[in-house]
């Protein structure tokens, strides 16, 4: 079964297609990693998905809904959730409220008399457990360090309970124990039957930890297949190292 | 001695309508991002409800006050939906919305103006003769120490609701990064019609217990709209709290300023601390530095 798929999905800037026309398919539970060259769509793509920009043509099917225009605010009852390339947490906001926000009620009528139940804090602990950042729970989101701040945003999309979670480069600037820990949760959010895709440029990473991976060149897809396969094709290293 | 006394009182009386107006502008701005100068209008809109209210339908000052209060809610919701919101998703720039702002705010005390005329008028014949609390040598009437306990009271309550519920949590999320507030799960222009509401039912407040103090004419929502404002500043753009320390530093500065100056000087102490905030910690008292 399908997670996502897209069909001949086309996101242009001044003219120039950053997403070319593209048509994939994201088979649900497992990771799915999309790399390619700077500048290829990847994150274009990431963006159009997660309602960021508005797509200028194509379809894209989440779950059983077909979709020719995905609004951002529309993309947490699509159980879809995403991380930054560039981190994006609320700021002014505590490590444990950054959590929060994610599990707590959303309506304002619902929410104007709600203070966070034990359960929820328990479960937002857990979280900020599972990425390492329980010492932190009660700094402001903006005294932690940028690889805290990519933790805290991991731990913000965990605690949606989205079925399809979408990374964009999160091992950028992590020490190697935050790395692995990082790798540990996607692969236990695969055994949970969730769907993960990975962008990244760390070929050693795509290639431990995905089970399928999307060449993007130019807004088009390149080349797709296993790791092996597709980290030995001769166009992905052309487009990749230009020799 | 006496002098400082009532000094002291009118700073608190003028800090506490000042506070209302930076506190609810610093609520709508939090999350919007723009110079709200329609917010003034809405005081207007709170003091003309309670006079229609309470003077023209001659109904009892409780629900005059109410009516004036949810008037200028209704109002600013009215604004929010017909107005910001549409300028919004058209990714209008913050200049658009600070003219449209502009525009409604001359468009709405023209329009009081056109139904109530421009004439000053009292509220008296709603709390009869001013009634009057001594407090050691310093006199405050009721409603000057009504205007007092609401600030204190509108402060707290947004205390209380800001940081202790998930609504709370949910505006700071909005106002900190509404793209990604979205992407969690906030309906963002949900949060953003709710403070329109709640900051528009809060300046409507002012508005009403200043016409109720001193009587009402058409413009009286742009001169505390232009206190507001530099309080909002002074204690830091966008932060509630701030604004309500911002008041009440206007407040003391204008009404001790003019103990050493003549009283003509009093806008001009307002305007002057302004800019030496601006000029020496733009980023007000609590206002956060941005690097």
């Amino acid at each position: 079964m399908n997670a996502i798929t897209t069909e001949r999905l086309r996101k242009t800037f001044g003219g120039v297609a950053a997403v070319d026309d593209l048509s994939i398919v994201i088979q649900k539970g497992k990771i799915i990693g999309i790399i390619g060259p700077n500048g290829s769509g990847k994150t274009t793509l990431t963006n159009v998905l997660t309602g960021i920009h508005r797509m200028d043509g194509g379809v894209v099917v989440v779950g059983k809904k077909e979709r020719t225009r995905i609004k951002s605010c529309e993309v947490f009852g699509l159980g879809l959730t995403r991380t930054f390339q560039n981190v994006r947490v609320f700021e002014q906001v505590s490590v444990l409220d950054n959590v929060l926000i994610a599990i707590t009620k959303k309506g304002v009528l619902g929410s104007l008399f709600e203070r966070a139940s034990a359960a929820q804090i328990q479960n937002a602990d857990a979280v900020l457990a599972r990425v390492g950042l329980t010492e932190k729970r009660d700094a402001l989101a903006a005294e932690l360090s940028y690889g805290q701040r990519k933790l805290l945003e991991i731990a913000r999309a965990l605690a949606t309970d989205a079925e399809i979670i979408l990374f964009d480069e999160p091992y950028a600037g992590l020490f190697p124990e935050m790395v692995k820990r990082v790798s540990g949760i996607m692969q236990e959010l695969k055994a949970e039957g969730k769907t993960v895709i990975l962008i990244e440029h760390d070929m050693a990473l795509i290639r431990e930890l995905c089970d399928h991976v999307l060449v993007m060149d130019a807004g088009k897809l390149l080349a797709e297949g296993t790791p092996e396969a597709v980290l030995s094709n001769p166009s992905v290293i052309e487009a990749y190292l230009g020799v | 001695m006496d002098i400082a006394a009532q000094l002291t009182v009118n700073s608190l009386i003028a800090g506490s309508l000042y506070a209302l107006v930076a506190m609810s502008f610093n609520l709508i701005f939090g999350a919007t991002r723009f110079f709200n100068l329609a917010h003034g209008a809405l005081a207007t809109v709170g003091a003309y409800g309670t006079f229609y209210v309470g003077v023209v339908l001659g109904l009892p000052l409780s629900v005059a006050v109410a009516g004036g209060v949810l008037t200028a809610a209704l109002a600013g919701y009215a604004l929010e939906r017909l107005v910001f919101r549409p300028l919004r998703a058209r990714k209008a720039s913050n200049l658009v919305l600070l003219i449209a702002s502009l525009g409604i705010l001359i468009a709405v005390e023209a329009i009081l103006a056109i139904f109530f005329t421009s004439q000053f008028k009292t509220l008296s014949v709603l709390t009869g003769a001013a009634q009057t609390i001594h407090i050691g040598s310093a006199v405050i009437t009721h409603v000057q120490l009504t205007m007092f306990a609401s600030a204190v009271l509108v402060c707290g309550t947004l205390w209380l609701v800001l940081s202790k519920t998930s609504f709370g949590r949910a505006i700071r999320a909005v106002s900190d990064d509404a793209e990604v507030a979205k992407i969690v799960g906030i309906n963002t222009n949900v949060i953003i019609a709710a403070l329109f509401v709640i900051g528009s039912a809060i300046v409507g407040l002012s508005g009403v217990l200043y016409g109720l103090d001193t009587g009402i004419e058409p413009r009286l929502g742009f001169m505390l709209l232009l206190k507001g404002v530099i309080a909002a500043i002074v204690g830091g753009i966008g932060n509630v709290y701030g604004g309500f320390l911002g008041a009440f530093l206007v407040g003391f500065a204008e009404n001790f300023g003019i103990w050493f100056i003549s009283g003509e000087w009093k806008e001009a102490i307002a305007f002057g601390l302004l800019v030496l905030f601006l000029v020496f910690r733009p980023q007000g008292i609590l206002g956060k530095k941005h690097t």
